[in-house]
C-alpha cells in the first residue's frame, strides 16, 4: 500500500489506511475528470478537423 | 492627498471607535507541512459568519496538480462547472456532476501553491455554493475558473484539500469570513 502523510492543522502524520483509501479513491476520481476533460478536447479537435478550422479561426468564429 | 471633506487633519488614525469592525475577518491560518497529500482545516466554519473566503499562496508542489476541496467527510454530491487553460493554448471545459470533491480548486506547481475560494453558506443547513480560481506559476501550465455547489444541507465546519497527485509543501492557506453585519 501506498504511503501518504496528511496534516489536520497542524499536525503532520502518516496516513490510516481508511485515510489512504480515501486520498486514492480523490485522485482517481481527479483522474477521471482529467481523461474526460481530454476527451471533451480530442472530440472538439476532431470536428475543427473535419470543418478544416484551425483552433484560432474556431476561437474568431465561436468565442472560446 | 488632501484632507477628505469632513475631516480637520490628515492623520493618521490609531484608533477605530467602538461598532466600527473590519468587514473581512481573519479566522485561520495553517501552514502547510513537508510533503502532504492533504491538509484539513478544522474549525474553519462556524454561525459567526455566512460567507467565507479561502486563499492559497506560497509553497511548491513536488509535481503540477491540483488539489481537490472537500467539507467534512462528505463524499458525493459535488458538483462544478468552468474552464481550464493552459496559458500557450485554449479554453477547455471542466465539470463535473454528482462528484466526489471539487477539482482543480487550487493549484500546485513546483514553483508555488495557488488558488482562491469563495464559500457560502457552509455552516448553515443549505446547499453550499462556491467559486474559484488558481493559476500555476509554469509556462506550460495555466489557469482556471470554477463555480458549483454542494448537494446537501450539511453543516460543515472544517475542509480538507488534497492533491490529485504528488505533494504539497510550504505555503499558507488562510480563511477568512465575510462580517454578516
Amino acid at each position: 500500500m501506498a504511503t501518504y502523510k496528511v496534516q489536520i492543522d497542524d499536525v503532520v502524520r502518516d496516513a490510516t489506511p481508511a485515510e489512504v483509501t480515501q486520498i486514492e479513491a480523490r485522485q482517481a476520481e481527479a483522474e477521471a475528470q482529467a481523461e474526460a476533460a481530454e476527451a471533451r478536447a480530442v472530440a472538439r479537435q476532431a470536428v475543427l478537423d473535419r470543418l478544416g478550422l484551425t483552433e484560432q479561426e474556431a476561437q474568431l468564429l465561436l468565442g472560446s | 492627498m488632501g484632507i477628505p471633506s469632513g475631516y480637520t487633519s490628515a492623520q493618521v488614525v490609531q484608533a477605530v471607535p467602538t461598532g466600527i469592525n473590519s468587514a473581512l475577518v481573519l479566522i485561520s491560518s495553517t501552514t502547510i507541512g513537508s510533503a502532504v497529500s492533504s491538509v484539513t482545516v478544522s474549525n474553519a466554519f462556524s454561525a459567526t459568519y455566512d460567507n467565507y473566503f479561502i486563499t492559497l499562496n506560497g509553497g511548491v508542489a513536488s509535481t503540477n496538480n491540483s488539489l481537490l476541496m472537500t467539507l467534512g467527510a462528505t463524499a458525493t454530491g459535488y458538483y462544478f462547472a468552468g474552464f481550464d487553460s493552459a496559458y500557450a493554448s485554449n479554453l477547455a471545459a471542466l465539470a463535473g456532476a454528482n462528484q466526489a470533491n471539487w477539482g482543480n480548486s487550487f493549484r500546485g506547481s513546483t514553483n508555488s501553491l495557488n488558488g482562491m475560494m469563495w464559500l457560502y453558506d457552509p455552516f448553515n443547513a443549505k446547499n453550499t455554493h462556491f467559486y474559484s480560481s488558481g493559476a500555476r506559476s509554469d509556462t506550460g501550465a495555466g489557469y482556471n475558473q470554477l463555480g458549483g455547489y454542494l448537494a446537501n444541507t450539511t453543516s460543515y465546519t472544517a475542509f480538507t484539500l488534497t492533491t490529485n497527485s504528488g505533494t504539497v509543501t510550504g505555503g499558507t492557506i488562510r480563511v477568512y469570513g465575510y462580517a454578516n453585519s
